[in-house]
């Protein structure tokens, strides 16, 4: 709270003449109009004076004759600066030498809105497929989807490795992806390597990109909830959460306690699957296959008891605006504190694997090292910012559900390593169980949601949440409609990827699985963004017209 | 040579997939790994997951089919050996679900290349998945 404040003073004591007007409409959410090209002096500002501010992400919006740039800052609330482009000529200046971190939000704000950043090392794409048409910018309001051709959009198969340019002869370059058996999501990265050493990475991203934001802006937001929890099946109730509180904001409702804590519960289950599904995972990257094995059978009655509470294994539906849609049965209760008693004693028995079994420490000390600095310039989340010793997590910076009245720790290790960041995450389920037990013994009586009105008032809300991998913001722009705006989504893996190369550089080959694993990537969080085309009536044609012949050949179930 | 069936007894014990996610939100891909692991184990069909589309006879396929990802998946599914099967997981795959008609997808699976599996659901319970490698399964003995 103090930090929030002293950023506030800072801007007004600095920049008096360059702010048009400070809004702080809740506790912790201030938005700042700034005059245009203002923004550099006052993230510098905050930079400097204010410590641990990090920038989350840049919204750009479009007003019609202007586009409409939001910075959110992150310095124990959060601060929005606001400034505006005209949309003839959308250029306006880089932040990146500020703040590294900016690359690929600047990056997906040119891409998806056409708007230019004067002294970016890399103004390229990001997730629109390269044979995208130019100037076609699919978040301005008036974006009308081109006559589909066949080579308009696909002229060229993306996935072919590149040739290798300015490689002396020791380097070499070596494309993963897009398919890749290990993480399960297509994600294309060129790695240059010098014999086993990374010399350095880039990574594609952009295969997963479907255009949520887009559809977002064509759905109501009680349908947008459905949808949002589609961005990701893993921490689809942060989603839905952060979306539902982002939405109440605006429209100014009050979720009754009892829906607080319901969702605190689903929330954790979320994290608690999440983890686990991570550090499964993780055994495998690391060549420890029986640990994979072991801890996704643990996984599975955390499964069980969010299909009970929610009635889905993944895709929960559970949050709704104004509340949550169902109520726990007593004696789901008692179920849930039993399997999570299990739990707890599998949590305790793979701290002890972490800490204890040689050949995994060996494996993941000092891999991947990601120092403090490092971690708040390139503006990292969740765990791996709270394994680099920056103890932040939303859930105590800015309290929401009902996280204000139950007692937690938050875990930060300063070892900086992959172990770290796999540490973190162990002892986050101990932390998560400790929170569902709580919350469970203490749940308050009430109603379990309020009714909301279709049409929500003008206004804009930042929301955000800590996601099992890290803070999500959503960023909802109302314009009193029954549909949204706006709506901006910045998953954790965005923030985290761009640690990736400083953490991987220097190290070996063999170390690239545990590193990348170590941040939890997630592409479906980040590739999200895109949205319907209503003009779609042409046809695809594929090489493979004959084989379609065969198509009789079905099964259905 | 005389047929033994022994091609087809051997495909029908031992099938190899190959997993590719075109633009899923993780949903479908979780519960297929799920599938792997102790608790449903498909690994008691024989079924194993392999990561080269040479090896593998049947693709599993999961999320809508994104314009990046198209021309990969059409090139995988060319590389696999005949005869191959294609499963799609989940309501993306099987018409595209939430996600059709948003601007970067191209389309549902059976678009792009045939199908010869459907297993519906957002996302489907691995139970269901399983329903739908068996069913395969049973197509290929007859």
């Amino acid at each position: 709270m103090e930090r929030f404040e002293k950023a506030l003073e800072v801007l007004k004591n600095n920049l008096a003449d360059s702010i048009d007007e400070l809004k702080v409409p809740r506790p912790r959410k201030a938005y700042v109009f700034l005059k245009p090209e203002n923004h550099r002096e006052a993230i510098s500002l905050l930079l400097k004076q204010v410590e641990e501010t990090i920038l989350s992400t840049i919204t750009g919006v479009d007003l019609g004759e202007e586009i409409e740039l939001n910075y959110h800052m992150i310095c124990g609330g959060t601060v929005t600066l606001k400034i505006r482009v005209p949309k003839e000529n959308p250029v306006t200046k880089s932040i990146c030498d500020l703040i590294p971190g900016a690359n690929l939000y600047e990056r997906e704000v040119f891409d998806l809105l056409g708007v230019t950043f004067e002294g970016h090392p890399n103004m390229e794409r990001l997730l629109l497929p390269e044979s995208w048409p130019q100037g076609n910018y699919p978040l301005r309001r008036d974006w009308q989807a081109p006559e589909h051709q066949e080579d308009v959009f696909m002229s060229k198969d993306e996935s072919q490795p590149e040739s290798v340019s300015e490689a002396s002869e020791s380097l070499v370059n070596v494309i993963v992806g897009p398919q890749h058996p290990v993480l399960h999501e297509p994600e294309k990265f060129s790695f240059t390597l010098d014999g086993e050493k990374v010399v350095d990475v880039n990574a594609r991203l952009g295969y997963v990109h479907r255009g949520i934001e887009k559809a977002a802006e064509k759905m109501m937001y009680f349908q947008d909830v459905y949808l949002v929890e589609r961005i990701c099946g893993i921490c689809n109730a942060a989603h839905t959460t952060v979306f539902c509180q982002a939405v109440e904001d605006i429209a100014n409702v009050e979720t009754p306690p009892r829906a607080q804590y319901y969702r605190t519960i689903v929330h954790e289950l979320n994290r608690i699957h999440s983890h686990l599904l991570l550090l499964g995972v993780a055994g495998h990257l690391l060549g420890f296959e029986s640990l994979f094995q072991h801890v996704w059978r643990d996984r599975e009655p955390i499964m069980d008891i969010v299909e009970r509470i929610t009635g889905n294994r993944l895709m929960s539906g559970f949050n709704t605006i104004g509340g949550v849609r169902r109520d726990i049965a007593p004696s789901t209760i008692e179920k849930t504190l039993k399997t999570l008693k299990d739990v707890r004693k599998r949590a305790v028995f793979y701290k002890n694997v972490f800490e204890e079994d040689a050949t995994l420490r060996l494996r993941t000390e000092g891999v991947g090292v990601l120092s403090r600095e490092d971690a708040l310039k390139l503006c990292v989340v969740g765990p791996v910012l709270r394994g680099s010793g920056v103890a932040s997590d939303v859930r105590k910076d800015e309290p929401y559900a009902a996280y204000d009245e139950i007692p937690f720790n938050v875990i930060s290790y300063t070892d900086c390593d992959t172990w770290a960041r796999l540490m973190v995450r162990v002892d986050e389920v101990v932390e998560s169980i400790n929170i569902v037990e709580y919350a469970l013994a203490n749940l308050p009586d009430g109603k379990i949601r309020v009714r909301v009105q279709r049409k929500i008032p003008e206004g804009e809300a930042t929301s955000r949440v800590e996601a099992p991998r890290g803070a999500l913001i959503h960023y909802v722009k109302s314009d009193g409609s029954a549909y949204p705006y706006r709506v901006k989504v910045r998953a954790p893996t965005l923030a985290n990827l761009v640690a990736f190369p400083d953490a991987i550089r220097g190290g070996y080959v063999a170390d690239i699985p545990s590193v990348m694993g170590s941040l939890d990537p997630c592409f479906s969080c980040t590739d999200r963004m895109a949205f319907i085309d209503t003009n779609n009536n042409k046809k695809w044609h594929w090489s493979l017209d004959d084989v379609n012949n065969q198509k009789n050949r079905k099964v259905l179930i | 040579m005389p047929d033994l069936g022994l091609l087809k007894w051997a495909r029908r014990n031992s099938p190899w997939l190959l997993h590719f996610n075109t633009g899923a939100c993780n949903g479908c891909d979780i519960e297929v790994v799920s599938l792997l692991t102790p608790r449903y184990d498909v690994e008691r069909f024989g079924a194993k997951l392999e990561p080269s589309p040479r090896h593998a006879d049947v693709l599993v396929v999961t999320g809508p089919v994104t314009r990046q990802c198209a021309p990969r998946l059409k090139m995988i599914y060319e590389q696999m050996p005949s005869p191959k099967f294609v499963v799609a997981v989940g309501a993306c795959s099987c018409s595209g679900g939430i996600f059709q008609n948003c601007y970067n997808i191209s389309g549902r699976l059976d678009e792009i290349i045939p199908v010869d599996v459907y297993v519906p659901g957002c996302p489907p319970k691995p139970e269901a998945i399983l329903q739908g490698v068996a069913k395969l399964l049973a197509k290929l003995k007859g």
